[in-house]
């Protein structure tokens, strides 16, 4: 990388024409708004159609100072940055939480008002011709113009933008927010606020592009509204695709490649768009890593080292009542989910809670973790009412859940996807990375770290998503179905480790199917039966029953797969 | 009053015409949960082939319309075989990509062929005035209006009372379910992609004479398609052709009084405030159900 860094320079230095420093300095240009894209888009998973819009905006605001009140850039270059964050705080305060579809659709109407807003408001912008004698960059006297001096201070803006975002992307926000791309609900569980997350990263993208659109008007020294059109978001788009998505090598590879493509098929003119259009396809089709995947296939880096075990803080020592729920109801549509279900698990307890298919159980597990909002009654976690906290915050209040169908990160190891769920305490990932070998090491599967979660078996999977659970040392710990699909030794190992961590003071509610493994390890019994509480007692008594050996042990099974036990 | 009139059959016609698109969009969407952003710019290929198929068939542009349709679904045939079959098992996100640069290849290859200035289609049947009760309206807009109705209707028919029909939408509504049942899911999805892209050409053919074809008037349409379907609820057919007539209405009322930029400022201003106080839409989600 060092030498592609150094000949590039060599390129820039003794080479290249006057023309062709400009289309490397458009290219730093490209490059830095496509860091921004690619923390936002890359890592994030947020499909924003404002990026264009923001180097546009970047763009008219050093274009209307510059050229209008003769400002230099320690005035104009920081506004540019400041604009965008501005209009982008609102919408991404608005609409972040909704569906991606749905952001991308306000993205873009962001940036059509913004295109509309360039064009009729002439007396502010010039209109459709825009405003010419924009100045060159300048800061306290010193100029720098066209040439060799622009070049340098593009790349070298692009180079500490590139840095400042490969050191995020690395770091706790690009683990972060990649966990919220692939699963926005698991990433919740896991305390991670999904909300400031994205708000965060499309900030970031903004100001980004607010700097891009900066030194792209010093180097054009005109603004018009065509900084503010498709093509420029095409283009970034493009960039970070066909550079590899979420990287920033890749923005630096993309933004080199497809600005540099124009010139050398000289023949295609206006239609260069038409050659954007095919690479990012066939990118999409048939290299969805880009050009760093491609790299990294061909030279495929070392493999990594361990990091050493470490062990994550624990609260105090919980003692009493951990988690309480008091009469709580939901219903979806006309179906009582529940209905007035009450529990209390102590400190150090194993509560098991079963009943037939369609009960409720998976509502009550996802009621608790705040995954639904009950319609009634209350949850109180720790000796605080938490009812209907999102599930972030219940998360950092100490509970942890499991699902029924393990949700792992696919790509990632699983080192990582353990890590992952120390994220919101830890300072680092190197630290996180610690406490979660701590973890796995104490579930006996420290030699799967660095095996990808991808193709674990259901077994393996289970005790990695134990593992997770583990790695933030939650007071209470809720599992859905833990023992299913596990062979007898499995079952009796599970049930050694949930035994150790009640005696260490954690309070647990386990739902299971299987008897044998359940009754034998739990002190209590909550046996749901649509939604109704039907029977709450110890474990001997759930066996003798008649309600509950009709509605699920003994009696003919009645299955009905209507409803909640899908998993959330 | 007269003008009143007037504005309202000028602003259903526009409608008409972006409930084809909207269409397009929402059948597409709902049998494959994929948003396809190259609509607009299949619009826009709809209005070009009007333009250059009108020197070859010097009739009236309804007789281009049967020959649009059939071009244009075999377009989208092509479209689903290259940017969505391949990606069918990836997250959504790369089916917008693809179609995006899809978008990108039609609109600057409209651009090479057709060069950028605007461009104007054959009227359906003629340019002339109709007295509607005293009132004068343009023939055209009471063409489209008709087309427009027409073609909305054989697709409702089409849906609702066909085996073919019942097919598609078992696809939409879950996929894997229909494939158990054997409906041949795949092809039900080439067909939808089919008459997506055809409702886009004929909406291209019907706006390619009013309101001129430019290569770049994709990005705007696929816009007000995109919100007439939030508008209608995420995923409702008729709730998508209630949108773009609610949006038509809107920008033709907002530009006589002010202009047509404001009223596009005004129609992505009340967007954003949509998504911010009721994304369901305005009549509620409908994602994979179908009415």
């Amino acid at each position: 990388m060092l030498a592609a860094a150094l000949a590039g320079l060599a390129y820039a230095l003794f080479f290249a024409s006057p023309y062709g420093l400009r289309v490397l300095t458009v290219a730093g240009v490209y490059a830095l708004a496509a860091f921004g894209f690619q923390i936002l888009f890359g890592l994030g998973g947020a499909l924003s159609m404002a990026q264009g819009a923001f180097f546009g905006l970047g763009a008219y605001v050093t274009g209307i100072l510059g050229s209008r009140y003769g400002l230099d850039a320690s005035v104009t270059f920081p506004l540019s940055l400041l604009a965008p964050l501005l209009v982008a705080l609102p919408v991404g305060l608005a609409v972040l939480r909704l569906e991606s579809h749905y952001f991308a659709l306000a993205t873009l109407g962001v940036a059509q008002v913004l295109h509309l807003l360039a064009v009729n408001l002439p007396d502010l912008t010039g209109g459709a011709n825009g405003l010419p004698g924009v100045p060159a960059f300048a800061l306290f006297g010193w100029v720098a113009p066209r040439g060799l001096p622009m070049a340098a201070l593009v790349w070298g803006v692009a180079a500490v933008g590139g840095l400042i975002g490969w050191r995020l992307a690395r770091g706790r926000l690009g683990r972060s927010l990649e966990l919220v791309r692939d699963d926005p609900l698991a990433a919740g569980c896991l305390g991670l606020d999904v909300g400031r997350l994205r708000l965060t990263a499309f900030a970031l993208s903004a100001v980004y592009a607010g700097a891009a659109g900066a030194l792209a008007v010093h180097t054009q020294r005109v603004v018009s509204p065509e900084v503010l059109e498709f093509p420029v978001m095409v283009t970034i788009l493009t960039i970070a695709v066909v550079g590899g998505r979420g990287r920033m090598v890749g923005a630096v590879l993309g933004a080199l490649l497809l600005i540099h493509l124009p010139e050398w098929f000289r023949g295609l003119e206006r239609s260069y768009l038409i050659v954007y259009g095919a690479a990012l396809l066939l990118a999409i089709l048939v290299a969805p890593n880009g050009l760093t995947g491609l790299l990294e296939r061909l030279f495929p880096p070392p493999p990594r080292a361990l990091p050493d075990a470490v062990e994550p803080p624990a609260g105090p020592r919980a003692t009493g009542e951990i988690l309480r729920v008091e009469d709580l109801s939901k219903s979806f549509g006309g179906v009582r989910a529940l209905d007035g279900v009450s529990l209390s698990v102590q400190a150090g307890a194993i509560v098991g809670l079963i009943g037939p298919n369609g009960s409720g159980k998976t509502t009550l597990i996802n009621v608790l973790s705040g995954l639904e909002r009950p319609d009634d009654g209350a949850v109180w976690i720790g000796g605080r009412d938490r009812t209907g906290a999102p599930p972030d915050q219940i998360a950092r209040a100490g509970l942890a859940r499991s699902f029924q169908a393990a949700t792992l990160p696919n790509h990632a190891s699983v080192l990582e996807a353990v890590a992952a769920a120390r994220l919101p305490f830890d300072r680092s990932v190197a630290e996180a990375e610690a406490h979660a070998r701590w973890a796995l090491d104490r579930l006996g599967a420290g030699d799967l770290a660095l095996r990808p979660c991808h193709g674990l078996p259901a077994a393996l999977r289970r005790r990695v998503e134990l593992a997770r659970a583990l790695a933030r040392r939650p007071s209470v710990l809720l599992l859905d179905e833990p023992a299913a699909g596990l062979t007898d030794a499995e079952k009796a190992d599970l049930a050694a480790h949930l035994r150790r961590l009640a005696w260490e003071g954690m309070a647990l509610l386990v739902v299971e199917h299987d008897m044998d493994f359940l009754l034998p390890l739990v002190g209590w019994v909550l046996c749901l039966d649509r939604g109704r509480t039907l029977y709450a007692g110890p474990p001997d008594g759930a066996r003798r029953d008649a309600a509950v050996i009709a509605a699920y042990l003994g009696g003919p099974a009645v299955r009905d797969d209507s409803d909640d036990e899908d998993g959330a | 009053m007269e003008t009143a009139f007037q504005l309202l059959v000028n602003g259903l016609a526009l409608g008409a015409a972006y409930a084809l698109v909207a269409l397009g969009f929402v059948l597409v969407l709902n049998a494959t949960s994929a948003v396809n952003f190259a609509q607009g710019d299949l619009v826009m290929a709809g209005g070009m082939l009007a333009v250059a198929l009108a020197p070859l068939i010097p009739l009236p542009g309804l007789v281009l319309l049967p020959v649009i349709l059939l071009v244009m679904a075999g377009l989208g045939l092509l479209l689903a075989l290259v940017a969505y079959l391949p990606l069918r098992n990836r997250p959504p996100v790369s089916v917008f990509i693809s179609t995006i640069a899809v978008g990108i290849i039609l609109q600057n290859g409209a651009a090479v062929l057709f060069g950028p200035e605007p461009r104007v289609a054959p009227p359906l049947l003629g340019d002339g005035v109709l007295r509607l009760g005293g009132v004068a309206v343009p023939e055209q807009s009471v063409a489209i209006i008709l087309v427009a109705g027409l073609l909305i209707g054989a697709q409702h028919m089409i849906f609702a009372h066909t085996q073919l029909g019942r097919r598609l939408r078992a696809t939409a509504q879950d996929p894997e379910m229909a494939r158990a049942c054997g409906v041949p899911v795949t092809r039900m999805i080439l067909v939808t992609f089919a008459i997506g892209t055809a409702c886009a050409g004929a909406a291209g053919l019907l706006l390619a004479n009013r309101y001129f074809v430019t290569p770049t008037a994709g990005g705007d349409l696929i816009l007000k398609a995109y919100i007439a379907v939030t508008v209608g609820g995420w995923g409702s057919v008729p709730g998508a052709v209630v949108g773009a007539l609610l949006i038509a209405l809107f920008e033709v009322g907002v530009s006589s009084v002010f202009s047509y930029p404001v009223a596009l400022g005004a129609l992505y201003g009340v967007l954003l405030l949509i998504l911010m106080v009721r994304p369901q839409g305005l009549f509620g989600e409908a994602v994979r159900r179908r009415a």
